[in-house]
């Protein structure tokens, strides 16, 4: 080979080892295969309640089977556009939880139920539930989602693994499992021993066992009141150390604290409480703003928050302590949440990662 | 002559790991978003100020995403500042003003000061709420993007707000491409690591919020600085205001289509930027204020992300001008070992940073086009160079800094 063509041969092919790391990053120039802005425009914004919506235009689709079964008193079975199978129930009896005599573990098909229903213990649905009366739910069942148009009821060791929403209350009994979501557009009431992740209702409390519609509007009476919880802009004063508010003191503004905040015994806040690290607030304190804290949080007995509630690493939350109220409802947030019976919460608690009523020492 | 080599070295090394601490918090760090869980509130009075100079391509579109937002319509006000535009903007803004009584009041700017930041600090007098949330006019922001932005402020340590900006016009060229990925790196990994790491994530002027009351406290907008932002996150900090940054309150923005327009840009950011390392960088560093010791450190680190490019281009000229002079530092083999290892670690931390940011944003086939960011740092290094020098040569040449508005390409309203 002569020395000009052995200097073209090791340029080209100089040349083309530059060029192929290039060479996926053309083709990709060229082909647009990943040239699509990022979808970031959620139009259901967190809305808790969107998986609820989008199964109610499936509830929607079986009325009209619905109202026949009830008109007749029987029950139905057949496919939605989707392909799902679905069994639609206009009487109460057992007979479609049965095979052969005995009850079944599995209902693999959609249900809806035009009347007050109570579903068998035991027993594993894997697709939605839609009832339009009440629903009572049986011991120890799982379910995948519930869409309630009245109460709906779930007894002992449950488990709801997507969503459960109800247009009446939502009540839950002891060691009931909720992943997920679960809101109410009245009332949520979840007794000792049940997991939850994400809540919403007007009210949610825990270890109430009579809890009722009605209860909503009487809880005004007994709440704290409409607060000011938004961020007005009042004095704030910053700390670099721990901070002790003695107990009974009032502070006339907010408070934010580079150390550990503890709020003393029936202290009182008149702005919002921050604190970079552990914050504990002790019984029957009461702060008008919100409570951050980037660590853990403890809220002894009896307190009362108007704002929203956060905690970046772990919170509990005792007996007898009132979160938000009826008209100025407000969020808890926490990794993890440890709730006492007796406590009330008034618009979203949001544990990521577990949720747990515990019973009142 | 070496030892500014080795002092710019060391330089270089610090800001490479930085990117790869960033980037390593972000994989497998605890990741902070306290305030991405409040969805219910009884939500404060808003004042949303849209920033708008001759911005007829675009003023229709974020209006109309601003009046469609799911904040409690009596709680929010929009104010469009029309700053001095020429074209339609000033027609479009009170149509829209005409036809959402009460929910959009404008704020049409005649004469003063160019710039934003003259132009926000003239529509304060519009701004009653202790909220108050700046957009760009060729912003979109979500339906629930107002609440998410709020959230902050209910914590009393904040004073500033920053949401993640995601480039709209994505497909329409390389450079859009590119600045896909550089915003994807800065904003996934960059801030979220900051927000992480407690240390000082910036306030981007746009997508964001500031608390009135801090503002007031820090003297309101600073009408000299060509970057308001970087000049805001640096005055909280220092009055002991936190600047939190929201990863998941995401909102559409145009990025620069042609380079002209990219490189005026990146040179207004580099002046602004350095304007404000010589105005808080000793002090942020060694003044007795609010920062932390963490807080100091990375501000200053930040406030210097500028001034490195033309230290590299330094750094660049010294060591070969050392190598043709026969210089071997550090005997040579060492040397060539810290070479060997910064060229197979070092080179490469920015480019991990963004790749880490595509995979979070789990996008595929984007990633391919890692190599061509080569040419954007080409571009950007000496952009930012120039900018710098012409900085230095103000004062000689009698140069003043004035604002450059960034061209807008959107056709569709």
């Amino acid at each position: 080979m002569s020395p000009p063509l052995a200097t073209l041969v090791l340029v080209a092919l100089a040349g083309a080892l530059f060029m192929l790391p290039l060479l996926p990053a053309i083709v990709e120039l060229r082909l647009k295969r990943d040239a699509q802005p990022l979808n970031v425009i959620q139009q259901h914004a967190g809305e808790i309640r969107h998986f609820a919506n989008g199964f109610r235009k499936v509830a929607v689709e079986l009325q009209i089977p619905l109202r026949e079964c009830i008109a007749t008193g029987t029950s139905a079975a057949g496919k939605l556009p989707d392909g799902d199978e679905y069994l639609v129930l206009g009487r109460a009896d057992n007979e479609p939880w049965m095979r052969g005599g005995k009850p079944l573990a599995i209902c693999r098909v959609v249900v809806a139920a035009g009347i007050d229903v109570v579903l068998p213990d035991e027993m594993t649905f894997v697709k939605e539930i839609y009832a339009a009366g009440q629903l009572t739910g049986g011991k120890g069942s799982t379910y995948r989602a519930i869409l309630g148009d009245q109460d709906v009821h779930l007894q002992r060791a449950s488990k709801v693994t997507r969503w459960a929403h109800a247009v009446g209350a939502f009540r839950a009994e002891h060691d009931c499992d909720l992943y997920g979501r679960a809101s109410s557009d009245q009332e949520i009431d979840l007794q000792s021993g049940c997991i939850f992740q994400r809540l919403n209702a007007p009210r949610i409390s825990f270890g109430h066992p009579t809890a009722a519609v009605d209860r909503v509007k009487s809880v005004a009476s007994d709440a704290i009141g409409d607060l000011p919880s938004s961020p007005a802009p009042i004095a704030r004063t910053l700390h670099d150390e721990n901070v002790d508010i003695p107990p009974g003191a009032v502070i006339p503004g907010s408070i934010v604290t580079r150390g550990k905040l503890r709020i003393g015994a029936g202290a009182r806040v008149l702005g919002s409480a921050k604190s970079d690290k552990a914050m504990t607030v002790d019984a029957g304190a009461y702060v008008e703003g919100s409570l951050i804290s980037s660590g853990t949080m403890h809220i002894g007995r009896n307190c009362r928050v108007g704002g929203p509630v956060v905690a970046e690493h772990g919170m509990v939350v005792d007996s007898g302590t009132q979160c938000g109220a009826i008209r100025t409802p407000t969020t808890v947030s926490a990794p993890t949440i440890e709730i006492e019976e007796g406590a009330l919460v008034f618009g979203t608690l949001w544990a990521r990662d577990e949720g747990r009523v515990v019973p009142k020492a | 002559m070496i030892y500014c080599l080795f002092a710019i070295v060391a330089l270089i090394s610090i800001y490479t790991g930085r990117h790869y601490g960033f980037t390593l918090n972000r994989l497998f760090g605890f990741q902070r978003h306290p305030y991405i869980d409040i969805d219910t509130a009884e939500w404060p009075d808003v004042t949303v100020l849209v920033a708008a100079h001759n911005e007829e391509k675009v003023i229709t579109n974020i209006l109309a995403a601003l009046m469609a937002v799911n904040y409690p319509q009596e709680k929010m006000l929009v104010v469009p500042v029309n700053d001095r535009s020429t074209d339609r903007t000033r027609e479009i803004i009170d149509k829209f003003s005409d036809e959402h009584p009460g929910r959009i009041r404008a704020f049409h700017r005649e004469s003063g000061k160019g710039g934003k930041a003259a132009a926000l600090k003239d529509a304060m007098q519009m701004v009653e709420t202790e909220v108050i949330l700046i957009f760009d006019a060729d912003y979109i922001p979500g339906r629930g993007l107002i609440k998410q932005l709020v959230a902050p402020f209910f914590d009393p340590e904040v004073g500033g707000v920053m949401g993640r900006v995601v480039p709209l016009n994505v497909g329409t060229n390389l450079l859009t491409r590119l600045l896909d990925l550089e915003r994807s790196g800065g904003y996934q990994v960059d801030q979220q690591a900051r927000m992480n790491l407690r240390l000082v994530p910036q306030h981007g002027g746009t997508v964001a919020g500031v608390r009135r009351s801090a503002l007031l406290e820090i003297g309101g907008w600073n009408d000299n600085s060509l970057t308001e932002d970087t000049d805001l996150t640096f005055r909280l900090l220092l009055a002991g205001w936190k600047t939190v940054y929201q990863n998941r309150s995401e909102c559409y923005e145009e990025v620069p289509e042609t380079w002209p327009v990219r490189i005026k840009q990146i040179m207004r950011w580099a002046k602004g930027h350095n304007q404000a390392l010589v105005a808080y960088g000793f002090h942020l560093l060694f003044g007795k204020h609010r920062a932390t010791p963490r807080e100091r450190i990375d501000g200053v680190l930040l406030l210097g992300v500028y001034a490195m490019a033309p230290l590299t281009l330094i750094g660049w000229f010294l060591a070969l001008a050392l190598f043709y002079a026969g210089t071997a530092p550090l005997h040579g083999v060492i040397a060539l070992l810290a070479f060997t290892a910064y060229a197979a670690t070092g080179n490469f931390a920015a480019f991990f940073e963004i790749a880490a940011a595509a995979r979070l944003d789990y996008t595929r086939q984007r990633i391919c086009l890692l190599p061509f960011l080569v040419l954007g740092f080409g571009v950007s290094i000496f952009s930012v160079s120039r900018a710098v020098i012409s900085q230095l040569m103000a004062p000689l040449t009698g140069a003043q800094f004035h604002w450059d508005k960034t061209e807008r390409f959107r056709t569709t309203p």
